[in-house]
């Protein structure tokens, strides 16, 4: 039942606030409630004003009504910092999956300084920003990432508890604009060391019927994805197949050069091949299913490159969809697992 | 692997928000020192030496120079200080021993204070020190250290929550004097109308502390160390003619009982219930016979009355001996009304006392000589009007002394003053007297009260302070009643007719052990006109503030109209603090909005919306500017052109390098951009018209 009503107010949030990369603060969208000091000062003042009642003490009476009346001014204080400030998100960040990526956020406050704003998506908390009237200033959020792809933040918590911490004022960012997430590089099995092996390549070609793959025994550190079992289950042998792709034109990497390894895997291979060529500064192409980019080098190629491993075979989120990718509430809260990482056990 | 580094990233980020700031500490620990300065004399010096070392070693960790104790020092520390505290304590429970555990308790947080939940939990102890103090302290200039040391904390509440911002002191002060200025007029409605209920259960406020003042019981030399008190004691408001200085006997209390050298009452303390007295009786205009006294707490239940005085506010009670009495000790300042009225007293014209043998009692043994005095007095006068007259006589022919460094007189002490020694205090002259009256069998008894009062600030009132503590005699003369007989009168006459500064001053002792009082330097008109000035102000703060409670509020109520009772306080209670919070709010909303149509950026893109809303174009959520202006000029293509710069320019304002925001120029442009843009829209449909689409129409 309680996940049942929390359900039912992130919908109603969400249709309170569109996802919009811009985003004015006001009534209609700020929340506030007491923070727990709040609750005790309450509290607190309630004892005060029964020992002022108890002890017929009328300077008890005013100090209790003077921190009263004080306490409800600095509610509206911390409603009223937050109030009008203009939140635009000016550029979502790329990186590898499991980083941190960078979300760059103007803020804008037009009238008075919004001071102490803190910002925080997922458990990244940004504190202790200070906008002041007038100014814009840029921040950098960093967001988490779990998988490649695209990474939109459900939710980005814009919160400040100025002035006396009392009162929790927040809300909301819910951008459109997603940013990139790499696949995370995974070293590819060595292609260099199977060329030295040509001449047991060649006799094992006509095994399996396979032309393109190049068998090996089995080596410490091979991935055991890569053992052919169907052979060890005939011959007790531990043989590793490699794909010639890999020892194909060094200007191309080829996403079919590794025929039967999951996605995600031949991904993070690819990543990491663009990463290694690029270091390089060798010219390469890539080559992926239905998207060709040919070669070329420098950094703005690379960056291509990894933008299009990232996004391979996703579509763009959108607004109204189901919980969108990167987002933790898809993959069930606080379960510390990176998504790409499970892929490939 | 990255994960986890991610994970450890965040905790430090979330750790070092939540240290607490060496700004914030200093204004807490300010706010402590001054929380701590009403407390000074009733706070055990140990006590107070551990807090400042406990506050200093906290200072000096934060700015490094020394470490905060490890888990087992700070044990042993809290121990050590605990043992000390519940042996001095010795289970003793008074509003001095609540209040050191306070202050030990928040002494003892300093040393783990290091996050900002440790601040608060700081924060809500000092705020309750406040309170308390407000317990003891009442006068203005304690009240103003108080709050100051509640604003000091505010300030730092506000550091804790934005450590970093430059200039954020200064901004801070301004932010909370505006909070305060603001919320006034509410606090102030409040104070007024908040229903002042009676004590919602007992709690006697219990003080350890021996307060100065008269006892119930009086040894020579008593009163003489009271002499050395400049203490007030009350203060009186006549509402007609101030009585001359020579009739200002405050009776307070009659000791009737000799026991050995001691006078004590004779009946035994009455029992007392615990609770409180009401401490604003007298309200309204002071009729011209009527006076008000405002008396300082004095932990019993004595009141004091001039002679021939009736009670009027209801609570004081008259008792049997013509004094007056609250029905529970007065443990904060208590203001009660009397009337004087003529001369014919019941009691004082009856035949004979109730019980006449209360006031002839005497020791067994002792004082032979007062005795044969005594006896003479009544051989050779049968008349007890007679024999009181001689006795004063005596008094003032012979070489007796008033003064306040009497001799020690260990044993036979009456017979040592009135023969050997003739040198004493009133408290002295009084006790033999009675002694001697009761030795030639005239009833009577020790009285034991004020004599005197110096007036106020602009003769507004009478202060009557310690050093005016008197005591004098009353016989009973049959057909007159209890008679007022002093002896200090006979002999030093100028402390009857202006007071014990000029009885005194020869001997030079007035106040001599008191550097710090104002009324030592009499003859310093600066310091008595300011130390007066101080007192007026304390006056009515105590008197419309502080005393500010059931009664005065009632009589405030009665003269508003309509009969406001404390049911009706409650709904105007409820009332303020509903309209409080709703003006709040309507303010807020006002800002709001006005902020909201005055950024012109922001009416330029509203303006904007509209205008594409008319056009049938409605906005989308989350669509960008460029967005719009595509579907707008698709919808109006004539309006194309100025749509797209216009999108281009709030692009420029949201995503430029250079902040364009608020340059007259562009917003200029961008004004005129829309009303072109308007006018395209408008004339659109006449255009449509013309395109060769339609030809067919026109001809």
């Amino acid at each position: 039942m309680f996940k049942a009503i929390r359900n039912r107010w992130q919908r109603w949030v969400n249709h309170r606030i569109p996802r919009s990369d811009q985003r004015t603060f006001g009534q209609r969208n700020i929340f506030i409630l007491p923070t727990g000091a709040g609750v005790v000062f309450g509290a607190l003042l309630l004892i005060m004003l029964i020992t002022g009642i108890n002890y017929q003490n009328s300077l008890i009476y005013l100090l209790t009504f003077l921190l009263g009346a004080v306490a409800v001014a600095a509610m509206h204080q911390t409603h009223r910092n937050l109030s009008g400030l203009e939140l635009t998100l000016i550029q979502a960040g790329e990186g590898f999956a499991g980083d941190l990526i960078p979300f760059r956020l103007r803020a804008v406050s037009p009238r008075h300084d919004t001071l102490a704003l803190s910002l925080a998506c997922d458990d990244v908390v940004l504190n202790q920003q200070h906008i002041h009237a007038g100014q814009q200033s840029d921040l950098s959020l960093s967001v988490p990432s779990y998988r490649r792809g695209y990474l939109q933040p459900d939710r980005i918590l814009v919160e400040t508890r100025f002035p006396f911490g009392l009162f929790r004022a927040w809300s909301w960012l819910r951008p459109v604009t997603s940013g990139i997430v790499y696949p995370n590089p995974l070293p590819a099995p060595d292609a260099a060391s199977t060329v030295q092996d040509g001449e047991q390549a060649s006799k094992s070609r006509s095994i399996d019927g396979n032309d393109h793959a190049d068998l090996r025994p089995w080596r410490e550190g091979d991935m055991s994805q890569r053992v052919q079992w169907k052979r060890f289950a005939r011959t007790g042998e531990m043989v590793i197949a490699d794909w010639e792709g890999e020892q194909g034109s060094p200007h191309w990497l080829d996403y079919d050069a590794f025929a039967g390894v999951d996605r995600e895997l031949r991904l993070g291979y690819l990543a990491q091949q663009v990463l290694e060529r690029s270091r390089n500064n060798s010219r390469f192409g890539l080559n992926l299913p239905g998207h060709v980019i040919e070669p070329d080098a420098g950094p703005a190629h690379a960056s291509r490159c990894l933008k299009a491993l990232a996004v391979f075979g996703l579509e763009q989120p959108r607004e109204g969809g189901p919980l969108p990718h990167g987002t933790r509430a898809g993959e069930g809260v606080g379960r510390p697992v990176a998504s790409g990482r499970e892929a490939a056990l | 692997m990255k994960y986890f580094r991610n994970r450890s990233a965040k905790r430090e980020v979330s750790e070092t928000a939540e240290l607490v700031s060496g700004k914030a500490l200093i204004w807490l620990i300010a706010s402590f020192a001054l929380l701590l300065v009403p407390q000074w004399d009733r706070l055990p010096v140990w006590l107070l030496a551990s807090c400042a070392v406990l506050a200093g070693w906290r200072w000096l960790a934060q700015s490094g120079r020394v470490r905060l104790p490890g888990k087992w020092l700070r044990s042993g520390i809290m121990l050590a200080l605990v043992a000390v505290y519940i042996a001095t304590v010795q289970g003793r429970f008074t509003v001095e021993t609540a209040a050191s555990f306070f202050v030990l308790a928040v002494g003892l947080k300093w040393l783990e204070t290091r996050s900002v939940r440790d601040f608060y939990v700081l924060f809500f102890i000092l705020v309750y020190l406040a309170t308390v103090n407000f317990l003891f302290r009442q006068e203005i200039h304690w009240s103003v250290i108080n709050l100051a040391g509640v604003v000091l904390l505010l300030v730092g509440l506000q550091v804790v929550n934005a450590p970093e911002i430059p200039g954020a002191l200064k901004s801070g002060w301004r932010r909370l004097g505006m909070m305060l200025l603001k919320t006034l007029p509410i606090v102030v409605l409040l104070f007024v109308f908040f229903p002042r209920m009676a004590p919602l259960w007992s709690v006697p406020l219990v003080s350890g502390e021996a307060r100065t003042g008269i006892s119930d019981s009086m040894t020579p030399g008593d009163i003489s160390s009271l002499a050395q008190s400049s203490e007030r004691a009350f203060r009186v408001t006549f509402g007609g003619e101030t009585p001359a200085y020579r009739d200002r006997y405050w009776r307070g209390l009659i000791l009737d009982r000799l026991d050995g050298e001691t006078w004590q009452q004779g009946f035994g303390r009455q029992f007392r219930r615990p609770g409180r007295v009401s401490v604003d009786g007298g309200v309204g205009e002071l009729e011209s016979n009527q006076y008000d006294v405002l008396m300082e707490p004095t932990d019993q239940t004595w009141a004091f009355a001039l002679e021939n005085s009736r009670a009027v506010s209801d609570n004081v009670k008259p008792n049997d001996e013509d004094l007056f009495r609250f029905d529970r000790p007065a443990d904060s300042p208590v203001r009660y009304r009397m009337a004087l009225s003529g001369q014919d007293l019941p009691g004082v014209s009856g035949a004979e006392p109730d019980n006449v043998e209360r006031y002839l009692q005497l020791p067994r043994t002792g004082n032979p000589r007062a005795r044969a005095l005594g006896q003479d007095l009544a051989d050779e006068y049968n008349n007890p009007e007679a024999i009181v007259r001689h006795l004063l006589d005596r008094f003032r022919e012979q070489e007796y002394f008033y003064t306040l460094r009497p001799p020690a007189m260990p044993e036979d002490g009456i017979d040592a003053l009135l023969f050997d020694e003739k040198r004493g205090f009133c408290a002295h002259y009084a006790g033999a007297a009675t002694f001697v009256l009761r030795a030639a069998g005239i009833p009577a008894r020790v009285v034991v009260g004020y004599q005197g009062g110096d007036s106020g600030a602009d003769d507004e009132y009478l202060i009557v302070r310690q050093y005016d503590a008197h005591a004098w005699v009353e016989a009973w003369v049959p057909g007159q009643g209890w008679v007022r007989m002093d002896p200090t009168a006979a002999i030093a006459p100028q402390r009857i007719e202006s007071g014990l500064r000029d009885a005194v001053a020869e001997e030079g002792s007035f106040l001599e052990n008191d550097w710090t009082s104002p009324q030592r330097y009499g003859d310093m008109a600066m310091l008595q006109w300011a130390s007066l000035q101080l007192d007026r102000m304390n006056y009515h703060w105590q008197r419309w503030v502080v005393g500010y409670q059931g009664q005065s509020q009632m009589d405030l109520m009665s003269r508003l109209p309509g009969g406001i009772g404390l049911r009706e306080l409650g709904y105007i209670t409820a009332g303020i603090v509903g309209a409080g919070l709703l003006l709040a709010g309507l303010i807020t909303a006002w800002h709001y909005r006005r902020n909201e149509s005055r950024d012109p950026f922001s009416r330029l893109v509203g303006r904007w919306h509209r205008l594409c809303d008319r056009a049938g174009v409605p906005v989308r959520h989350g669509e960008t500017p460029s967005q719009l202006a595509f579907r707008l000029a698709r919808a109006k293509p004539a309006a194309a052109g100025t749509a797209t710069a216009f999108a281009r320019m709030i692009n420029k304002h949201y995503y430029g390098r250079e902040p364009g925001i608020g340059a007259r120029s562009e917003l200029a442009r961008m004004k005129r951009l829309l009303a072109t843009m308007k006018r395209q829209a408008e004339r659109q449909p006449q255009a449509d018209r013309q395109p060769p689409g339609h030809p067919e129409g026109n001809h």
